[in-house]
């Protein structure tokens, strides 16, 4: 199944890029769950032949937080802000893209001279996962938005997955769904902040005593 | 035991969502905070076994830092007290937060398996989040959104060092820290080098290192006093226990050296760069983030010095904590009674309220690490690390920073104590139960200053032995 799990890392790091060249909020916030869900199945891939309870509690657990409840809260966050609108990047789209695939050169360069212990079932995972991380640290800095903002952090999670259920079985499993409900959390908690933030902005608008976002005091 | 030391807090946090009234959520803390000292008071008596598989044990590493978020929890449900008697805001989520952050930060301290240290550390970021943002206004909003995400980040960068530690714990095949100790030897170095950098800049972000600091000004600031003392003294020396346990592993596998530039590096970098912001600051709060900044810049320096550097590092461990439950709980009080927090509407704190305005100023002597505070022996023994060290430059660095330091903040406090008196908006009387607070924790880093117990100075070489120095 290593065809299989090359294609997963593959479009992984392709749909990071999309995201990244994409100026719609619901069209970012798909194309996430598309790669969520691609992630998901990569356990069942990696171990295809015998396929245990572990590999489909992960997989299971990974497609219902990431894939479904993760975006289902951030469409409902974009509801109540109404921020569907375009956004305007700090950089072009087009040299978002060009800097976009500098940087998965760079992630490969980086992963020749890493040499993996053990064996591997692809080869592509290591530098595919990197690439994936640095698109999902460029989504977030490139964007003003707060909840693209929380896009980028999500990439950037899901190269750091990418990584950790390809590579090894060291961890329990129990651990790893902690890790994936603490991330499910997280959104779940920046979610609300956003919305505490756009009553906020709607209570004082107009109003003079408000500082600017980014002005301390 | 240790399971129900994180479950009883837990299982509170849940209670307190009931309907009751607001005072008897904070007496349920204060009794909750009080059984959980108990326990670990027994502690130092009985040392618990492991349990759950060895994944939770109890080291004197563990029960220094125990022991501070005991008391700390305790001292901050007692402040509570006093303090809800002014206040007219809802805490059911204030409430259920510290609860809940009680119990992860419990778990950060006996956690002995790496993955799940990562788990707990991002749960005390999760729960904390909506500490910051009690009184919600936009600043405080800002704060908190630029925590959870500056933190987020950080953290999600030491789960990628986790992750490399396993790789290179490959022929060990788990994270748990005895397994990696003793089979230090077949790491694979490259890997570990690499997972020590992620690691360092994951649990240093959430620690506030300079320079992943810029988190720790906005959210001190708009906090109100508790949650800073809670964030400050507990928080950010949660994820120092991380880097102690990174120090562990490096020493084991001779990466001490590696791992102690990078430390003393980041270490003097917090020392400068508060030193050069605090001059020109305005808010209490804020000047008193500047100076976790430095204290966890302390901190790191004492545990790259090596040495009696280590030691200090653990005592000053303790001493921090009290100090900033006095730094933050006096500035929580000022809050409280001016509205504000900033020296433009707060000064002559002690023609109107004369006991403030000396727990204001034992605030900076205690913060700034005088005599005859226990911040000030730790200090010193972190500068005689540098000295026994022969980076004699080092020492000269932290000393001139640490004065520079003391001037910032002596600058900011006095004007509050002693400026020309304004009105407070908000005209309340002195409160008996956050006054007496602030004088135990004073008392007990006085006491700590001029005589050590056996028992702590027995556990802090134990611990020292286990970092290896």
């Amino acid at each position: 199944m290593t065809s299989w799990i090359d294609v997963s890392c593959i479009l992984a790091v392709f749909l990071a890029l999309t995201i990244l060249a994409t100026n719609r909020i619901v069209g970012m916030i798909k194309i996430f769950a598309l790669q969520s869900f691609l992630l998901s199945l990569v356990p069942l891939f990696l171990h295809a032949d015998a396929i245990s309870g572990r590999d489909i509690l992960l997989s299971g657990g990974t497609m219902v937080l990431k894939a479904v409840l993760v975006p289902t809260i951030l469409f409902w966050a974009i509801r109540h802000i109404s921020m569907r609108s375009e956004i305007k990047p700090i950089i072009g789209l087009g040299t978002s893209i060009l800097c976009g695939a500098a940087l998965i050169a760079v992630a490969f360069w980086v992963s020749l001279s890493l040499r993996l212990p053990g064996k591997l079932l692809s080869s592509l995972v290591l530098p595919c996962s990197l690439a994936t991380m640095l698109l999902g640290f460029m989504t977030m800095v490139t964007r003003t938005r707060a909840i693209t903002q929380v896009l980028g952090y999500l990439v950037i999670e899901n190269g750091i997955f990418l990584f950790a259920i390809s590579l090894y079985d060291a961890m329990p499993v129990l651990i790893e769904m902690g890790i994936l409900l603490d991330i499910f959390v997280a959104v779940f908690i920046m979610a609300i902040v956003l919305n505490h933030i756009n009553e906020e902005f709607e209570r004082t608008r107009g109003s003079a005593s408000r500082a600017k976002w980014g002005e301390s005091s | 035991m240790l399971v129900l030391l994180i479950v009883i807090p837990f299982l509170g946090a849940l209670a307190v969502w009931l309907p009751v009234r607001v005072m008897f959520r904070v007496w349920f803390l204060c009794a909750v905070s009080f059984i959980h000292a108990t326990i670990v008071a027994s502690f130092w008596w009985q040392r618990p076994v492991p349990e759950l598989q060895g994944y939770l044990a109890l080291d004197p590493l563990g029960l220094i830092l125990l022991s501070v978020i005991s008391l700390l929890f305790l001292s901050v449900s007692v402040f509570m007290i006093g303090y809800f008697q002014h206040e007219h805001r809802g805490n059911r989520i204030l409430t259920a937060c510290i609860l809940a952050l009680l119990s992860m930060m419990t778990l950060v301290s006996v956690s002995y398996h790496m993955g799940l240290l990562w788990v707990a550390i991002e749960t005390t970021t999760l729960f904390s989040a909506p500490l910051i943002s009690f009184h919600r206004n936009w600043r405080s909003l800002e704060a908190t959104w630029k925590y959870l995400l500056v933190c987020s980040v950080g953290i999600a960068l030491a789960l990628m060092g986790t992750f490399f530690l396993a790789i290179a714990a490959h022929d060990v095949h788990t994270l748990l820290l005895p397994a990696i100790l003793s089979g230090a030897s077949s790491l694979s170095v490259n890997w570990l080098k690499l997972s020590v950098i992620f690691l360092f800049v994951g649990y240093g972000c959430k620690m506030g290192l300079a320079p992943m600091h810029s988190w720790k000004p906005e959210a001190y600031g708009q906090a109100t006093g508790m949650v800073g003392v809670l964030m400050a003294g507990g928080l950010t020396q949660c994820a120092f226990l991380a880097l102690i346990r990174v120090s562990q592993i490096c020493y084991k596998t001779g990466l001490s050296g590696f791992y102690a530039s990078i430390l003393i590096i980041t270490g003097i970098l917090s020392l400068v760069v508060p030193a050069v912001f605090l001059l020109s600051e305005k808010s209490i709060k804020r000047s008193f983030a500047f100076s976790s900044v430095e204290h966890m810049g302390l901190l790191v320096l004492g545990l790259g010095l090596g040495g009696v550097g280590i030691f200090g590092a653990l005592f000053h461990m303790i001493n921090n904590a009290l100090a900033k439950v006095v730094m933050f709980l006096t500035a929580g009080s000022v809050a409280q009674k001016y509205g504000s927090s900033r020296a433009m509407e707060v000064r002559g704190v002690i023609h109107i309220y004369p006991v403030t305005g000396i727990f204001l100023l034992v605030a900076l002597l205690a913060g700034t690490g005088m005599f005859p505070f226990a911040t000030f022996h730790s200090e010193l023994l972190i500068i005689n690390a540098a000295i026994l060290s022969k980076h004699y430059a080092l020492a000269g660095i932290t000393i001139l920073c640490l004065a520079v330091i003391f001037i910032g903040i002596a600058r900011l406090v006095l004007e509050f104590v002693y400026g020309k008196p304004t009105e407070p908006v908000l005209a309340k009387k002195e409160n008996f139960f956050m006054n007496i607070t602030i004088a135990a924790a004073a008392v007990a880093l006085m006491g700590l200053g001029l005589w050590m117990p056996a028992p702590l100075s027995q556990v802090l070489h134990e611990a020292v032995a286990l970092i290896g120095a």
